[in-house]
């Protein structure tokens, strides 16, 4: 194991992307830091590049200048990993199985950019730099610094370092999270955040682990311990809303049963299903396993937000 | 393990999936394998049965008797269901209870040793090869089985279960001629073929339909109105348009629903407002895109049709039944030979075998000048190879 960094700006940990002027991640404009590597396997997941803790390669062929080009057919390319089909368009097609482990520095060889790393090492600084550019934005809407993912609680030290550090620069914190990680990952993390959105995906166990890949109870016991422990914290819970998953009233019952003890639960958001992430299966390789499901109708989501402000006391905020 | 007379202990596994015909091949190993004294195992579950044998009450690994043996192809797969074969990346749960994947491949090639196997048989689809051919350069063992519906696996003239799907399909075709015939309607109907259009184009001619939209020919479906016009123009109002799955679509009219990759990373309340055009096909996606488009600039009704799915199950026909038969025995053969790190291919008349590295990479797509264009051309079935 190697020592720590003494200087907290010196952490480092894996990122995928930093979003300036995000509206949905957390109060006011914010600026958005999304780490790499997640804790489940959500069926349904959007963004199938923040799986994986380890920085992977994407193709994108609308980029790709195909037999024009041809370099990733050669050395230093792993043999085999990329190829062209007999009598199709000039596209490169990628081999999953034998382009795995291809490095940045490989990568960095394709010059039209159809072949793209995903996720960076950065340091707690490198990120803040970026952070800082909008903090008079953050001044002006309330807003501030999200972490999502991935799953911001796999890189505890890494998150809990980056939110102190924006705390001493008195920039307002947020993170997202799925909970589905030790308590004492939490314990580091949570004392440095100001709103914690966090998904309650299955209140059913059983479905929860077909759905996901864990059961449910310890991201349960980790929320009612963090609502519990940090009283001052303001939580609001999600829930990505998926007909035949959960857009179904039992789910919405036990949810809402859950949260409503607890006054630091400010709000409960259903964030409708969308398929954004079919295209990005594809650039990656991975096996998109939902894809037969639909978006909620405007009905579902209708019914269930009226649930929702009813149990929160608010006139009804749908059409 | 070999013995001193030859003797093997070889396993056949299956990638992920049904496809009509699996027992088949199992059979044929089995027969051929029991004729020379080798002992035949079934890893279930794809490589699950090795990797996971404390699932199972009988140890992930099964005894195939040639004696005892059912061929029966309407039991399913006597090797269970697997929806992922890649022991480079097994899904797992850690010491934290977080979901990883992780490269189980030298915990396989050990399993293997511990169980004295000297070979595996693995009948798998496009994928699966490259999996093979990473484990065989790692050490193994191995002989492939080609399996694919679309029969798009190169260096094979055909894959078991193409034809069943190929059967089913124009028994559907009928019907959807039927249905439109008697509505006076256009019929779209997808079916299966990413990336290669075997299934529509040899369906498509078998039911002499109007058009066939493939993955090889992007197709501008002004080009397509026109010859549905011409050919309607006399006394016939209806019309039968087959499309596979990956059919390329220039100009459809009303647009499939654009994929942001780069919002999609942003936030899951980002709405879609990208102009990436790269996106994966899916069931019925390309059907409705067509028949709306048609819609736009003809006057008769068209309605969208999917058989895609339906063809993944079923009987296998009686060309899949001997091909899986003959290559489960040739997969046998090759090992007798000496030979693995191969695929069992049919090569008209002969089945042979192909070394994994040549197998891998390839695309068995409809050549630009095969007789079938020829033929659709004749029939006056437009397949977008030139203007109508």
């Amino acid at each position: 194991m190697t020592d720590k960094p003494k200087n907290i700006l010196d952490i480092t940990g894996t990122v995928l992307n930093i979003q300036r002027y995000c509206s949905h991640d957390g109060p006011g404009t914010r600026t958005t830091v999304f780490v790499k590597g997640c804790s489940l396997r959500c069926k349904w997941c959007g963004n199938p590049e923040s799986i994986r803790m380890k920085p992977e390669v994407s193709y994108d062929p609308n980029k790709c200048d195909g037999k024009k080009c041809s370099i990733c057919l050669k050395a230093p390319f792993p043999e085999g990993g990329f190829y062209f089909v007999e009598g199709d368009d000039s596209k490169v097609k990628v081999n999953w199985t034998l382009a795995a482990g291809i490095n940045q520095e490989i990568v960095s060889l394709c010059p039209t950019g159809a072949l793209e790393m995903f996720g960076k090492t950065m340091t707690v600084g490198e990120v803040m730099d970026e952070v800082e550019k909008d903090t008079s934005i953050y001044r002006n809407t309330g807003g501030g610094m999200t972490i999502s993912g991935g799953e911001v609680m796999l890189q505890p030290d890494f998150a809990a370092a980056l939110l102190q550090e924006a705390h001493n620069r008195g920039i307002n914190t947020a993170i997202e999270t799925a909970s589905n990680a030790p308590w004492s990952f939490l314990e580091k993390v949570l004392p440095h955040v100001d709103t914690m959105l966090h998904d309650i995906k299955l209140m059913n166990s059983e479905r929860h682990k077909k759905w996901t890949g864990v059961s449910n109870e310890r991201i349960l016991a980790n929320l009612k311990k963090a609502y519990e422990t940090f009283p001052d914290t303001d939580f609001i819970a999600r829930t990505p809303l998926i007909p035949g998953v959960n857009a179904d009233d039992e789910h919405m019952l036990g949810v809402l049963e859950f949260i409503k003890p607890h006054k630091n639960v400010i709000d409960y958001e259903l964030l409708p299903y969308h398929r954004f992430g079919l295209g990005k299966y594809d650039s990656l390789g991975v096996i998109y396993e939902l894809d037969d499901y639909k978006t909620p109708s405007d009905e579902v989501v209708k019914r269930f937000q009226t649930m929702i402000d009813k149990a929160f006391g608010r006139e009804l905020t749908t059409e | 393990m070999s013995t001193d007379t030859g003797q093997k202990r070889v396993a056949i596994m299956v990638g992920a999936g049904y496809i009509p015909g699996i027992n088949a091949v199992v059979a044929g190993a089995s027969l051929a394998a029991g004729k020379l004294g080798w002992e035949l195992l079934g890893i279930l579950d794809g490589f699950e049965g090795l990797l996971h044998p404390e699932k199972y009450p009988n140890g992930g690994l099964i005894p195939i008797d040639p004696q005892k043996f059912n061929i029966d192809p309407n039991t399913g797969s006597v090797l269970g269901q697997s929806s992922r074969i890649d022991p480079f990346n097994v899904r797992t749960i850690n010491e934290l209870g977080m979901v990883e994947e992780v490269d189980m491949s030298d915990e396989l090639l050990t399993r293997l040793k511990a169980e004295n196997i000297d070979a595996v048989i693995s009948i798998v689809g496009g994928r699966g090869l490259s999996i093979l051919y990473q484990l065989h350069k790692k050490g193994l063992n191995a002989v492939c089985v080609p399996r694919s519906i679309e029969n798009d696996i190169a260096s094979t003239s055909v894959a078991f279960g193409f034809n069943t799907a190929l059967t089913f399909t124009i028994e559907m075709l009928d019907r959807a001629r039927l249905a439109a015939k008697a509505a006076q309607k256009i019929a779209v109907v997808e079916v299966l073929g990413e990336e290669a259009g075997w299934i529509a184009l040899q369906a498509g001619i078998a039911v002499a339909a109007d058009a066939v939209l493939i993955p090889e020919i992007p197709v501008d479906l002004q080009h397509v109105v026109t010859h549905l016009k011409n050919k309607m123009s006399g006394k016939k109002s209806w019309g039968l348009v087959v499309v596979a799955q990956g059919a390329k679509i220039i100009n459809p009219g009303k647009t499939e629903e654009k994929v942001s990759t780069l919002k999609a990373s942003l936030s899951p309340l980002a709405t879609s407002d990208s102009n990436s055009e790269f996106v994966i096909h899916k069931s019925g996606q390309v059907a409705q895109a067509v028949a709306e488009g048609l819609q736009l600039r003809i006057a008769e009704e068209t309605f969208p049709m999917v058989i895609g799915p339906w063809v993944r199950g079923g009987t296998p026909s009686a060309v899949d039944r001997q091909l899986g038969v003959a290559y489960g025995a040739g997969a046998i053969q090759a090992l007798e030979a000496g030979r693995n790190g191969v695929m069992v291919a049919f090569v008209p008349p002969d089945v042979k075998f192909v070394p994994l590295a040549e197998a891998i990479n390839k695309v068995r797509t409809i050549p630009t000048g095969s007789m079938f264009f020829q033929v659709a051309d004749s029939l006056g079935i437009y397949v977008g190879n030139k203007e109508a």
